[in-house]
């Protein structure tokens, strides 16, 4: 057949930044009709190689070209204009609007005058199009990552793309939807759209993409047809090296005493709707227990109602013996509870301080960073290094802004920071979210040898092959409810996948 | 500059060691090397009490034109004022006339700088540098107040005010005493807008006293905010500090108190170049610093002709402050036959009956 | 050559990007002057050896630089926490106001009176912001309106005190409280130890916020609220805790200003050192060491209006020149992450 131009082509693209060499000469080309999977491990440089692409960065050298045609993106604005298209790994919604509201946010086609009720069944009607569930009246604030992340698509979406690029997209969405996504995704791709499809997961890769071009170290390593590949295979393109195979690892062994107990617990979501109804769960010293659910099923009430950071309307909290229901977060740090929660920038750091000061977030009242009641910077950032040595975050110093740093170095700080915290229960939300392979594995691990030293571990995670893997026991949430508790031995795919759609399992 | 600056700290270091000032600290001083100050209270544009003592610079400027003049404008009453007078020593400044009164805020500097000449208009405190002036502004008050008196119907008046100080108590009450001459029922209303220059504050007032049946509007403001509020409700009004304020409410102008400083800076400037000035108290009297300007469009003949005669009798020696006059609680203030004096006007705290809004201290 | 964003800015580029801010403002403000026909030089020299050549300069620099470090502190320490003080003033006046009642209703030895005037200066200036602060604190109102509309509320209060209540019947024009019996000593001349006391002030907070566990929870407060709650620090009572702190400084700024400088209680007491001490702390970057310079710089600006309008410049031209260095510092700001790189 003959080759006609690609739709998108990059040539030798080049980018530097101080200390670093981002993009090396990286040559790729999407054709019209594909999803073409752009694979790589943090820092290989996907993201620079997408901001160039988007307008975002000018590169240092090489071209791009659409259609066969040269262009110069000087702007974001120019990139969308010739019909690119991108959703980030982090949301770029104004939070205080609705769901239409930021539709209809600086897009050529909203009506010149607009009320409410005509934006939000506009919404409606390209939500249904291209199969994403959003409500269109809901603030951003109040909605889940996952929802919020519907929303960036629709929005990309519904501008027209002709290229259409996704850093993650499924990362936040469950089975079912992301699903009913990779579907739509190549509707799109045979509508004559060209798609790159950024993941660290490769079975999803494999599904649904024509070609894989893999990144390392700011290098193009292969582009490869992915009928003509295995998961081995690009994991270790990706990494460079092979990979452990994944240690079930899950010895029998006797687990400890019922640590921490909820009983009948109900709390309400921050626009006062109930979000948890009546939830029992136990676990139990030494015992990771894995809540599986679709987001926005009640999950990070259910995170934030054990950690101390949300109320219970009603129900009772115990670690340890000891009733928590009432207690604040200090009294949940005190009694050795470490979090990870699920919006980290958000609710775990604090942006414009430098790195140090967010190392010893969990642990700045005692020594070493206090010395004789006074906050020692010195002490302070003594322990930061260590922190920041085992999350294995390279930082050029530890005054730099936690900000400037990359999502999955701030989900390694985080993790690691509460980890150190969790002498007794550790809460961790989506923790490998974000980061890539290697990462994902260490930090497994962790939670391994935690769960190893006698540490109960609440786990939510959307990724079943996670939560099958390293969870003793699986917990599934819906609509705030517990629809079912059973040993991760006995759960499989299909059974958690009819749960966490709100199926009851037959008696 | 440079040597004026090294003067001005020589000053200060010499004033260190000062003993009190004696009356041969004001050495005469040729025209050319003196320097003479100004500070004001307000805008030199505001067409009335600051623009009065502008006149009066100009004056001076024009009677030696060879000394260096420096002029403030708008100087807060606050230590900010003291940094300014700081700088005219530093800078120095001979002779400095103050249009208005800044007693604490003036006295750290004044007492520094005992051979600099300083005069305080509407001043209370004299010191052996520091001389007091003002004018018997109640004088043509009067005489406004006879003319307000007839061409009231009502009988009641209005005034406008700044704040509860001497020269509002005299105003008011000269006003009033004048309108009571001729019409013996005549009330006076005052509204204190807390401020002498605040147009919109004093458009309020005048549109509040209007609307509560003054029929007449007089007060003192520095500048003509309430006469464009007379005019158009078509009401007279009585004005302060200069004439060049009939332009505003030319139906409803009836007359103003009128200043006039350059006489008296002139002589004032004079004495101490020449040598022979000395601190003193002066009150500026009807016809020679202070007067009723000519009459308004909306003045009648007759009320032009009785409060003329009223004015002849006063410039003639006739006492029109004379007792029985007892304050608004019924207490005599001044007896039967006794004529109330300048310093009791000067230094007023309390109000004659018929006045409402303003309260004794 | 290209420009380049960089990520962070260390404390060097902070200082040079001010300074040259400054520079820049005062560049344009010299070009405006002579475009209008002033000895540029002439003027910038005799305000300079106005300013620092004789005793009365450095007296008032002094006076003009120890109400704006206050302010400026004030502010600086809100803005740690997130918090936009814009009622300076008001507290001002309100420490003022406190200070003159106990300093005419107190009779004690003059240490123990001034101490006591002190406490009440900082008591105001709290008092006078404690019901935007809870308001902001449980009920998130935001507390740029209401301090703000209590400045209109204490300067009426402080009109009225002085034509009323606390009125000098022997002071003519001007409205004012009696005569304070209680001065601070002074340090040189007539500046007084008041000057001593806010640098040790800056000193205290200086050291609070950057080295005291209080300091750290205030400023992971500062740059994320619900992070510091996530890490088990009380944000409420830390919110509170620095308005109240932030409304004491300015008030104890007051409490200076009458006992020190005016030494009665007056309207338009505060010169607009409330006002002007917003701006110190944006020129300050919000660090309680950085309100030094900032505020001496204002301070030099301000004196320099003095002497400037002896020549006749209106002070509205000084106003500009105040405004135009905020400007300068706040593009430079910006500017100071961009980076002049070759290309390729």
């Amino acid at each position: 057949m003959a080759e006609a131009a690609p739709a998108v082509a990059l040539l030798g693209i080049t980018k530097r930044f101080p200390g670093l060499v981002a993009n090396d000469s990286i040559d790729l080309d999407v054709r019209a009709g594909e999803i073409h999977a752009l694979l790589g491990e943090n820092g290989a440089g996907k993201s620079t190689l997408m901001n160039i692409l988007t307008g975002i960065y000018q590169p240092d050298g090489g071209e791009i070209r659409m259609g066969g045609v040269r262009v110069r993106f000087a702007s974001a604005a120019d990139a969308i204009a010739a019909g690119i298209g991108m959703v980030h790994q982090h949301f770029k919604l104004i939070r205080a609007f609705t769901v239409a509201e930021n539709i209809h946010l600086g897009w050529g086609e909203t009506p010149f005058a607009v009320s409410a009720p005509t934006m939000e069944a506009r919404t409606r009607a390209l939500a249904e199009t291209f199969g994403l569930d959003v409500r269109p009246e809901a603030r951003v604030e109040d909605l889940s990552a996952g929802e919020q992340q519907r929303v960036e698509i629709l929005r990309v979406l519904a501008r027209g793309a002709r290229v259409l690029i996704l850093d993650e997209p499924t990362a936040v969405l469950t089975p079912g939807e992301s699903a009913r996504l990779l579907e739509n995704l190549r509707a799109y791709a045979a509508a004559g759209r060209a798609v790159i499809f950024i993941s660290h997961k490769l079975d999803e890769v494999l599904a649904v993409a024509d070609r894989i071009t893999v990144l390392r170290a700011g290098k193009c390593v292969a582009t490869l047809e992915a009928a003509h590949c295995d998961k081995a295979r690009l994991a270790r393109l990706m990494v460079g090296r092979d990979l452990a195979p994944p240690a079930r690892g899950r010895r029998a062994r006797a687990v400890g005493e019922v640590l921490l107990a909820l009983d009948g617990v109900s709390a309400q979501d921050d626009r006062g709707v109930p979000a948890l109804r009546d939830v029992s769960l136990q676990l139990r010293a030494g015992e990771i227990l894995a809540i599986a659910g679709v987001a926005g099923n009640g999950q990070r009430e259910l995170t934030e109602v054990v950690t101390g950071l949300r109320r219970v309307s009603a129900g009772s909290i115990r670690l340890g013996g000891e009733a928590m229901a009432g207690c604040g977060p200090a009294a949940f740090l005190e009694a050795g509870v470490g979090h990870i929660p699920e919006d980290r920038l958000r609710t775990a750091l604090a942006p414009s301080l430098g790195v140090a000061e967010n190392a010893v977030l969990r642990g700045y009242f005692r020594p070493p960073c206090t010395r004789g009641g006074w906050f020692s910077p010195a002490g302070a950032r003594g322990l930061a290094r260590r922190i920041v040595g085992e999350a294995q975050v390279f930082v050029p110093n530890l005054r730099v802004p936690i900000r400037n740093l990359s999502g999955g170095n701030q989900q390694r700080l985080v993790a690691r920071r509460e980890m150190a915290v969790a002498t007794r229960l550790l809460v961790a939300a989506y923790p490998t979210r974000g980061l890539d392979i290697g990462a994902i594995e260490t930090l497994l691990r962790f939670i391994g040898e935690a769960r190893d030293r006698g540490v109960g571990v609440l786990l939510i995670s959307e990724e079943l092959d996670e939560v099958l893997r390293v969870a003793d026991r699986v917990a599934v949430l819906f609509k705030g409810r517990v629809m079912g508790v059973f040993p991760a031995a006995e759960a499989d795919g299909e059974r958690l996948g009819l749960l966490m759609g709100g199926q009851a399992e037959a008696a | 500059m440079n040597t004026l600056t090294r003067r001005g700290f020589g000053a200060l270091a010499l004033a260190a060691a000062a003993k009190p000032a004696r009356a041969n600290d004001f050495p005469a001083i040729k025209p050319e090397d003196a320097v003479i100050a100004f500070g004001h209270v307000g805008p030199v544009s505001d067409e009335g009490w600051t623009y009065t003592h502008h006149q009066g610079l100009l004056a001076v400027k024009a009677a030696f034109p060879a000394a260096r003049y420096l002029e403030v404008e708008s100087i807060p009453y606050s230590a900010d004022a003291t940094r300014t007078f700081r700088q005219f020593v530093a800078q120095g400044a001979n002779i400095v006339f103050l249009s208005s009164e800044y007693g604490d805020l003036l006295y750290p500097v004044s007492n520094r700088a005992p051979q600099t000449a300083w005069l305080e208009c509407d001043g209370h405190t004299m010191g052996s540098n520091h001389g007091i002036y003002y004018v018997k502004h109640w004088m043509p008050s009067y005489i406004a107040g006879v003319a307000a008196g007839l061409m009231s119907k009502s009988g009641r008046l209005g005034y406008i005010g700044s704040m509860a100080v001497p020269t509002t108590y005299a105003g008011v009450n000269a006003f009033l005493m004048g309108a009571q001459s001729v019409k013996p029922q005549a009330t006076m209303q005052v509204i204190l807008i807390n401020a002498w220059f605040d147009p919109q504050g004093a458009a309020q007032a005048g549109t509040a006293l209007i609307d509560n049946g003054a029929d007449v509007l007089l007060g003192a403001m520095d500048e003509a905010a309430y006469l464009q509020v007379a005019e158009k409700r078509g009401v007279p009004a009585v004005m302060w500090n200069s004439d060049g304020l009939r332009k505003y409410g030319p139906k409803s102008y009836v007359t103003a108190i009128t200043l006039d400083w350059r006489q008296f800076y002139i002589d004032q400037t004079r004495a101490r170049l020449e040598g022979r000035w000395q601190p003193s108290k002066v009150l500026l009297g009807l016809g020679a610093g202070v007067d009723v300007a000519p009459w308004g469009d909306s003045v009648p003949d007759p009320v032009r002709r009785q409060a003329d005669a009223v004015r002849a009798k006063m410039l003639a020696g006739w006492p029109p402050f004379v007792g029985e006059i007892r304050d608004a609680s019924g207490r005599v203030r001044v007896a039967k036959g006794q004529t109330m004096s300048d310093d009791m006007f000067y230094a007023c705290d309390w109000t004659i009956q018929g006045v409402s809004g303003l309260h004794a201290t | 050559m290209r420009l380049r964003r960089v990520a962070s800015v260390g404390v060097w580029g902070i200082i040079v990007s001010r300074v040259a801010s400054v520079v820049v403002a005062l560049g344009i403000g010299g070009v405006a002057f002579a475009l209008c026909g002033y000895d540029v030089g002439r003027l910038a020299g005799d305000v300079v050896s106005a300013s620092f050549g004789n005793l009365f300069g450095i007296e008032d620099l002094g006076l003009l630089w120890s109400p704006l470090m206050l302010t400026g502190l004030a502010a600086a320490v809100a803005l740690r926490i997130g918090l936009w003080n814009i009622g300076g003033e008001g507290q001002f006046y309100a420490g003022a106001i406190a200070a003159t009642l106990v300093g005419l209703h107190v009779q004690a030895p003059l240490w123990v009176a001034l101490a006591l005037m002190a406490v009440a200066g900082f008591a105001g200036g709290a008092a006078w912001i404690a019901v935007p602060a809870a308001a902001r604190a449980f009920w998130a109102v935001d507390e740029i309106i209401t301090t703000l509309l209590l400045n209109f509320v204490a300067a009426l209060l402080v009109g009225y005190l002085c034509t009323g209540p606390m009125r000098d019947p022997h002071q003519a024009v001007t409205a004012a409280s009696a005569h304070i019996p209680y001065e601070i000593p002074p340090l040189l001349d007539d500046l007084h130890w008041g000057f001593a006391v806010s640098v040790a002030l800056v000193g205290v907070v200086a050291l609070l916020l950057g080295r005291s566990v209080w300091g750290y929870e205030v400023r992971v407060a500062g740059s994320n609220g619900r992070a510091a709650f996530y890490a088990g620090m009380p944000v409420r009572v830390r919110l509170m805790q620095v308005f109240l702190l932030s409304g004491g400084l300015a008030g104890v700024a007051g409490m200076l200003e009458v006992a020190g400088t005016v030494h009665r209680l007056q309207g338009g007491i505060s010169n607009n050192f409330g006002y002007l001490g917003i701006m110190v702390a944006a020129l300050a970057g919000a660090s309680p060491l950085g309100v030094l310079p900032a505020s001496l710089l204002l301070a030099v600006l301000l004196n320099a209006g003095i002497v400037l309008q002896s020549y006749g410049v209106s002070n509205y031209a000084v106003l500009a020149l105040t405004g135009l260095v905020l400007f300068c510092a706040a593009v430079g700001e910006r500017l100071a992450y961009l980076r002049l790189r070759p290309a390729a």
